[in-house]
């Protein structure tokens, strides 16, 4: 058991395999908006990476935006539209 | 002696209350699917809705309620709706409620100086062969300073937070929208009821001159 204990120390350090980073990159490539069936050939880590950054940026700018929109909409409806279209909203998904 | 449990290693997160189905036969879904179902957006729009219109009851007295707020209350209920299976929405939610400054003074001079001289040297020294190269460390770098409560991670764990935050922030900005056109059309609508009672007697006015 001590012999299973070290092995699962050395395998948990190596355990990380560079299959295991290349699949989590392409998935992450996946998701982002920029065509991603074009990509059939793999794109460099650090390309992904950075577009990553890129879109997380781009997607709290978009956050930000429309937190400010909401905001001053909230501010200008009163209680009544608001429920309702809230309401609204929540029904169409 | 006793059978050391070796599930940990096996899979990281497997959701307990899920009751949809696993499609693939990984136990956790990827994150594209995962955040994309109905019951998700279902479900974010109307924490969304919750803690809006608490923050708008909270701030009755100071007449408007400020962006950031607004930030703030989507960012919690993202959190709220991965359910903290993810370290990102532990990070939000955790530093939504403590005072989390404290403990950062308190520890925060020796961690600071730790992490500062431990700068130049590689942290893990087993990585693959991909990560070893300077620029893509830099990329992970930045990436962990985007995503909530990742800055110190190992690189898969990194990504696949990345994955998972990037997959709700989708969904946010979805929910979000959704939410404002509704709320624009309503102010919209409004006010044009109010404007046909104005313009009629105008329009009469106008045709009897």
């Amino acid at each position: 058991m001590s012999s299973r204990r070290s092995h699962s120390r050395h395998s948990s350090a190596s355990r990380i395999t560079e299959e295991e980073i290349n699949e989590l990159v392409s998935k992450l490539q996946m998701m982002l908006p920029d065509a991603p069936i074009r990509r059939n050939s793999r794109v460099s880590a650090r390309k992904v990476l950075q577009e990553t950054c890129s879109y997380i940026r781009s997607l709290h700018q978009e956050v930000d935006d429309l937190s400010e929109k909401l905001s001053e909409l909230l501010a200008s409806t009163d209680t009544d539209s608001a429920e309702a279209a809230i309401l609204r909203s929540l029904l169409m998904q | 002696m006793a059978s050391v449990p070796s599930s940990s290693s096996s899979s990281p997160s497997q959701p307990k209350t899920r009751k949809k189905p696993g499609q693939n036969s990984s136990p956790a879904p990827p994150p594209q699917t995962k955040w994309r179902t109905g019951t998700q957006e279902r479900l974010y729009s109307r924490r969304l809705v919750d803690a809006l219109r608490a923050t708008r009851d909270r701030t009755q007295v100071q007449e408007s309620v400020g962006s950031r707020a607004v930030k703030q209350a989507a960012d919690s209920a993202l959190a709220l709706t991965a359910r903290g299976q993810s370290r990102w929405s532990r990070a939000i939610l955790f530093g939504r409620n403590s005072c989390r400054r404290k403990l950062l003074v308190k520890a925060g001079g020796k961690i600071r100086r730790h992490r500062r001289k431990q700068h130049g040297v590689p942290p893990v020294a087993a990585e693959p062969g991909v990560l070893k190269e300077q620029k893509v460390k830099e990329r992970l770098r930045k990436l962990g300073r985007l995503v909530p409560g990742c800055r110190k991670l190992p690189a898969a764990t990194l990504l696949e937070e990345a994955a998972d935050y990037v997959a709700a922030l989708e969904l946010q900005v979805r929910t979000m929208r959704a939410l404002a056109d509704a709320l624009s059309a309503a102010t919209v609508s409004a006010p044009e009821e109010e404007e046909t009672a104005a313009v009629d007697p105008m329009a009469i006015a106008e045709q009897g001159s």
